[in-house]
């Protein structure tokens, strides 16, 4: 079993035989007993910020039994006869992570193999398996936050905000107006640091240096007087997200920012707050004297999302300064900048 | 990718993108938006959710991964630009034989 590097976002389990001990279509006179083993893994990896889901042959039933018996918030349940990797892409894409960010707990050998053939990046493991597993680096991130422990609640507040949304007709800033969206914007203290190392680690999306940045690295940019680290928080009506998302800004070089680092929780997509980071950072540079604000990118297949941001907020990447699967985007700040939406709280403006 | 005789593949192209915007960004009156609408300022209004839905079903309609060919996604400009990038690497009919 090869064990890819990432951090494991989210298990998705089996039922019968797996969680449950016995099998709920058989067992009578009622459903079976939750296997005790499985049952206090599920709060341990819980307690890290790791997320449940479940991919059962058995119907939804079986599912909501196995939720109210364990307390969990399973943040997915894939219950029916297709193939379980169609059911794991299912899961990963209403999450919005990728399929590596996934581990896949199943008692049986067959369903594992099926996993394991056609999407190479889960990690796939028997119930035996993964008592071990949880000591392995990939479910271990190196500091739980707070946010983190919350964020099986988050995922369903999020999941009734998208069913507010498919039921609201205007636009998506009129959504978000609706929803009491706030942004907040505001320079890091030493207290953010946990949290942003963790989103720096967690983000692949929307990560600009497609790596992640150290706490010491961080705290030296925020003890800097050449640069800046910035957060950002998010909330509405449905949930407070708390800290998603965060820059650091270097203003080293005579009349150019530089963002060597912008990210944000793919969680938080959608939701106008890259824009607003973008907004502010363009509005702020030129306030600062700055002529250019420039951004090296790390591009992947999956960085769509970041280019589709900079595209829209004016950014434009320097063909001169592209290599291989990096970009430099810049953005010329004698044009026009966004305007502050007033949902959108930011240090020093008006 | 062929059409009706008569009709070029930029209509063609405009009128499933159409059909296409309705869809990803869950608004039906964006079926009747004029091709010279930009996709990012209003009335559209893309962002990186809708935008990204929006390439993957161009990708999976059309074949054409914009995002692969246009580093800036100057495609992106307005529903016409999106359209004529579209139609010009389908081999749609361009006008009556």
């Amino acid at each position: 079993m090869s064990a890819p590097a990432g951090l494991v976002k989210c298990v998705v389990w089996d039922l019968d035989n797996t969680l449950l001990r016995g099998v709920y279509l058989e067992s009578r006179p009622g459903p079976p007993p939750l296997d005790p083993a499985m049952a206090s893994l599920l709060s341990v990896l819980g307690e890290r910020g790791i997320l449940h889901a479940i991919a059962s042959r058995n119907p939804p039933e079986a599912a909501r039994y196995a939720a109210e018996a364990t307390g969990c918030a399973f943040v997915a349940a894939e219950c029916g006869w297709g193939r379980k990797s169609e059911a794991l892409a299912r899961i990963a894409a209403g999450l919005d992570i990728g399929v590596d960010a996934l581990a896949f707990v199943d008692d049986d050998p067959y369903e594992r193999a099926e996993v394991g053939a056609a999407l190479p990046g889960v990690r796939v493991l028997s119930p035996e398996d993964v008592a071990e597993a949880v000591d392995w680096p990939e479910f271990s991130p190196a500091e739980v936050t707070a946010e983190a422990r919350r964020r099986a609640g988050l995922y369903q507040q999020r999941q009734r905000r998208m069913a507010a949304e498919r039921s609201f007709g205007g636009s998506r800033e009129e959504f978000l107006r609706a929803c009491g969206t706030e942004v907040t914007i505001a320079a890091a203290t030493a207290g953010d640091v946990p949290r942003l190392h963790e989103l720096s680690e967690r983000t692949s999306q929307f990560n600009s240096a497609g790596q992640a940045l150290s706490s010491a690295s961080l705290e030296e940019a925020i003890r800097s007087r050449a640069q800046d680290v910035m957060t950002v928080r998010l909330q509405d009506r449905f949930a407070d997200d708390g800290l998603v998302g965060g820059c650091v800004v270097d203003r080293r070089q005579a009349g150019v920012w530089t963002v060597p680092l912008l990210m944000m929780s793919c969680r938080a997509i959608g939701r106008g707050v890259i824009d607003s980071l973008l907004g502010w950072l363009t509005r702020a540079a030129a306030r600062g004297g700055a002529g250019v604000l420039q951004l090296p990118c790390v591009l992947t297949e999956r960085s769509v999302p970041l280019r589709l941001a900079l595209a829209s907020a004016g950014f434009r990447a320097d063909p001169a300064a592209a290599g291989p699967g990096r970009a430099l985007y810049r953005h010329d700040l004698a044009g026009p900048r966004p305007p502050r939406p007033d949902w959108v709280i930011t240090p020093e403006e008006p | 990718m062929t059409g009706p005789d008569g009709i070029p593949g930029q209509e063609l192209a405009l009128a499933e993108l159409r059909g296409v915007l309705a869809e990803v960004t869950g608004r039906e009156e964006l079926r009747a938006v004029p091709a010279g609408s930009q996709l990012f300022g209003p009335p559209v209004g893309l962002d990186s959710l809708t935008g990204t839905r929006l390439l993957r079903e161009v990708r999976r309609r059309f074949g054409v991964d914009v995002a692969a060919e246009d580093l800036n996604l100057d495609a992106l400009a307005t529903l016409a630009t999106l359209a004529a990038f579209v139609a010009g690497r389908t081999r749609l009919p361009t006008g009556r034989q």
